[in-house]
């Protein structure tokens, strides 16, 4: 018990703040009210007058950041270098290098304010038109709290051994998350902690949508009236659904964790989305949220995280936000792409340089696509285009994608990735598998088999005629016959993929082929010298059987009793005869003529 | 040493004995039948027996036979072997019978064998195609060009130009540039005036020596085939490059240049040749 209250001592001992203001918050003995203090607030801020964020995007460069309006307007840049992402919220941009945490008008880039970074870099800003609450640390489990008017006029400024994570700001109230589990509101003048809410997963956001606020990290619980009941996992939430997505990007991430200034994988690999309350439920803007991967934009079903568009970019995406509807994204190279819901083209601006971060608000207007959207398969197709055989991880998430796609233009799509130099060898392998599966777009596959190996037109990999023969033999493309046909004899293919050629003409052939069927037979009954040609010519010889008539049983009963055929051709060829014209058990010396 | 000199003269007297030398007539007679000894009559019927046999020793003994006495009328037999396949070592021989039996009729089958899996087998049909001859030849070699073997699309290259195939001459100068040699020289014994313009175009983009191979011909053509005027003109561009293998050439060309000739082609290889001799010697 002595042991107990020792630590508790220590607890109190470590949770204790320092500086100007802090006014008894983050207290570890305050006592869960069930979410009655947070209620209360909740009621009392209901009608407050919200704040839009303005729509910028601002990206940090080698020198300074640059800013720009989503409509084109008002470029700015600012020289001084920044050390984490910058934040934005209202009208105002939070910035925090070389020393100082500086705040700015985000519409024209005209500093307002400065402070002293006291060697912490910022976590995260909020500001409710009047007053801004700014959160800064270290990676030592210290924060600084910091309240301040736009004229840079301070009323709080404290630190606490507490990490707190990303703010919100409401009529003059911070919502600090803190310890993972609370949030705790605090007056931004006084400091007064008013209000306390203990949420049932994990928190490390407080964040504003508009003046929409939420608070989470796995997931958002929408500070409305439902609030009180978030105690007990009752209020409005939202959480995105469960997917493996290239790189396994996360959407929030943690609010204690400021993303770098410098680009990296974990500035490339995120997740964009944006919650609006129905009146009912809380659900995602465009019904959907975006992934990035280096280059590759997807959007994302709420419901299931089917994939809905994709867009490859010109260059890795590195920062963006989702809109009421659509997604504003930045590229590497300083444009900014404005997508509709749909992933189409909303138009773009050029931040005028190239950018390692990047930090966007939308407002509350929606993006308008410019163009109708292509269909999904389209949308595939012009990403495989672009997408660089190092980008493996995303190329293999979106083949899984096209296999599940329906439309004939997935098949012609297929076959180019089966033979496209972009793709590295697993994957176009995995492309094969995806095409002997399919059962439409039979044109385009009759179309490539008309294809062959040709040095002269340079034509240097042969269609996938493996895999177009399963599909063709299971769809019943008799068309398919002499195309198929003419490829047993190239020995450009593979072996493989003329075993399978043969075994759709078991089926197609028709006395058209015979021709060429019986060459092969001809070339391979005695010299086949693996499994798969093997299996070919045994195919073959039942398709002689077949449609040869009197010829072609007579060619297969001679090659069943020639002692120099394969010996498994031979044993094949016996059981596929007739009974009354089966090979002897053993080997004739001569072979009847 | 007597005896020595003793079994000397015992040796000379045999020698000279007209008992061991045959009469002439007996001697031709002898030779003939040493001739017909050497190559009989080739039994079609047992050569049929043979190539029919389950047995590879026997169809090889068949194939042999043909080789030996290497009769046209054996072709369809050989044909008719490689129609219905057999061991590799069998197919081979065949091909090679069917080569010396040099048959425009077994062109179709061994056109098919140039597609066969095998790298050994498709070539030897290749090279047999250029001794049967004939459009199928011409053609079947003309789509091995095409094909994924480059020792395969060498022989079609330099197998067309044997064939005097001049439909293929823009089919050798697509593949000239993409690491076939053996286009040059089939494209010099082939090319018509445009076209060996052409090809005289690519002096400075090729290699030389690969270049070589097709200006040789072009210069020994008759000046009914291509004018002499461009073959000064090639002389001249070849003169004018003024390297080892370019005077190299040009003196090969005047030594093996035919009597009959054209005296004014000639008479630039020599003034090209003695002039360059000069500088060196010059130097």
């Amino acid at each position: 018990m002595k042991a107990a209250w020792f630590s508790l001592a220590l607890l109190a001992l470590s949770a204790c703040s320092t500086g100007s203001g802090s006014g008894g918050a983050f207290s570890k003995t305050w006592q869960n009210d069930a979410g009655a203090s947070i209620t209360k607030l909740e009621q009392r801020l209901r009608s407050a007058k919200r704040v839009t964020d303005a729509r910028v995007a601002v990206g940090v460069t080698e020198k300074g950041v640059v800013g720009i309006g989503l409509d084109g307007s008002r470029r700015w840049a600012a020289q001084g270098t920044v050390d984490v992402l910058p934040a934005i919220s209202g009208n105002l941009l939070v910035t925090s290098g070389q020393g100082r945490i500086t705040g700015r008008d985000v519409r024209t880039g005209k500093a307002l304010w400065q402070k002293s970074a006291r060697g912490m870099a910022l976590r995260g800003a909020a500001d409710d038109g009047t007053l801004t609450v700014v959160v800064a640390g270290t990676s030592l489990n210290r924060s600084r709290v910091l309240t301040i008017n736009h004229e840079g006029e301070a009323f709080l400024d404290f630190e606490t051994s507490e990490l707190i994570g990303q703010p919100a700001a409401l009529d003059g109230y911070a919502f600090l998350p803190w310890a993972s589990q609370y949030i705790s509101v605090l007056d931004m003048k006084t400091g007064a902690e008013v209000a306390r809410l203990l949420l049932r997963e994990q928190v490390s956001h407080a964040k504003s949508y508009d003046g929409d606020i939420y608070f989470g990290e796995l997931g958002l619980t929408r500070f409305d009236k439902r609030i009180g009941f978030a105690t007990s996992k009752q209020g409005n939430y939202l959480r995105l659904p469960e997917r493996d997505l290239p790189g396994k990007p996360v959407w929030l991430g943690s609010g204690t964790e400021r993303m770098p200034a410098e680009s990296s994988a974990r500035t490339k690999i995120r997740i964009y989305a944006r919650p609006v309350f129905t009146g009912d439920e809380v659900e995602l803007a465009s019904d959907s949220f975006a992934a990035t991967y280096f280059r590759v934009a997807y959007g994302l079903s709420e419901k299931d995280a089917s994939l809905r568009w994709v867009k490859a970019l010109p260059s890795d995406v590195v920062g963006g936000a989702a809109a009421s509807s659509g997604f504003v994204l930045c590229g590497a190279d300083g444009k900014v792409w404005l997508l509709g819901e749909q992933g189409t083209d909303a138009g773009h601006v050029e931040l005028g340089d190239r950018i390692e971060v990047c930090a966007v608000a939308t407002g509350t207007e929606p993006l308008i696509a410019t163009k109708p959207p292509q269909t999904l398969a389209e949308q595939l197709r012009s990403a495989f285009e672009v997408l660089e055989p190092d980008m493996a991880v995303a190329q293999r998430f979106l083949l899984s994608e096209l296999g599940k796609l329906t439309d004939p233009l997935v098949t012609k799509l297929l076959i180019d990735l089966s033979s496209s130099p972009r793709l590295p060898p697993e994957q176009r392998d995995e492309t094969r598998t995806l095409l002997a599966g399919r059962r439409n777009g039979a044109e385009y596959m009759l179309s490539a088999l008309e294809r062959h190996y040709d040095f002269v037109s340079g034509v240097l990999l042969p269609p996938p005629v493996g895999p177009l023969a399963d599909a063709l033999a299971a769809m019943g493309e008799k068309a398919a016959a002499p195309l198929l046909a003419r490829h047993l004899n190239d020995p450009a293919n593979s072996a493989l993929d003329v075993k399978h050629a043969a075994i759709a003409l078991r089926s197609l052939a028709s006395e058209q082929e015979l021709d060429e069927l019986r060459t092969f037979f001809a070339l391979y009954r005695a010299t086949a010298d693996s499994d798969e040609l093997v299996q070919a010519v045994i195919a073959v010889g039942a398709a002689l059987i077949r449609i040869g008539g009197d010829d072609g049983r007579e060619l297969a009963q001679r090659a069943a009793r020639d002692p120099l055929t394969h010996p498994e051709i031979r044993r094949a060829l016996t059981s596929l005869l007739p009974a009354s014209s089966k090979a002897p058990a053993t080997a004739d010396k001569v072979a009847p003529e | 040493m007597v005896n020595i000199r003793k079994l000397l003269l015992i040796l000379l007297c045999l020698l000279a004995s007209p008992a061991l030398w045959p009469e002439p007539a007996l001697a031709q007679k002898s030779q003939k039948s040493q001739k017909s000894q050497k190559k009989p009559a080739l039994d079609l019927e047992n050569v049929r027996k043979l190539l029919k046999s389950s047995e590879e020793e026997q169809v090889l003994s068949g194939l042999e036979l043909i080789a030996k006495n290497p009769e046209p009328a054996a072709a369809p037999l050989v044909e008719e072997l490689l129609k219905a396949g057999s061991s590799l070592k069998a197919l081979l021989s065949a091909i090679e019978v069917a080569k010396t039996l040099a048959q425009a009729s077994s062109s179709p089958i061994l056109a098919a064998y140039v597609q066969h899996r095998t790298p050994d087998l498709r070539r030897a049909a290749a090279k047999a195609l250029i001794s049967t001859k004939g459009p199928t030849a011409v053609s079947a070699l003309r789509a091995a060009l095409r094909r994924n073997d480059p020792e395969l699309r060498s022989i079609a290259a330099s197998g067309l130009g044997s064939l005097a195939a001049k439909e293929a001459v823009p089919d050798l100068f697509l593949v000239l540039s993409r690491e076939v040699p053996d286009a040059a020289s089939s494209i010099g014994e082939l090319c018509s005036l445009s076209e060996c313009e052409k090809f005289v175009g690519y002096i400075g983009r090729l290699p030389f020596d690969v270049m070589q191979s097709g200006l040789e011909p072009i210069l020994f053509r008759s000046a009914h085939d291509i004018p002499d005027d461009f073959k000064l003109s090639l002389i001249e561009r070849i003169r004018k490059l003024q390297t080892e293998s370019a005077s190299e050439l040009l003196k090969t060309v005047l030594a093996r240049f035919p009597e009959d000739g054209s005296p004014k082609v000639k008479a630039a290889l020599e003034v090209a040749v003695r002039n360059r001799t000069r500088a060196e010697s010059g130097k």
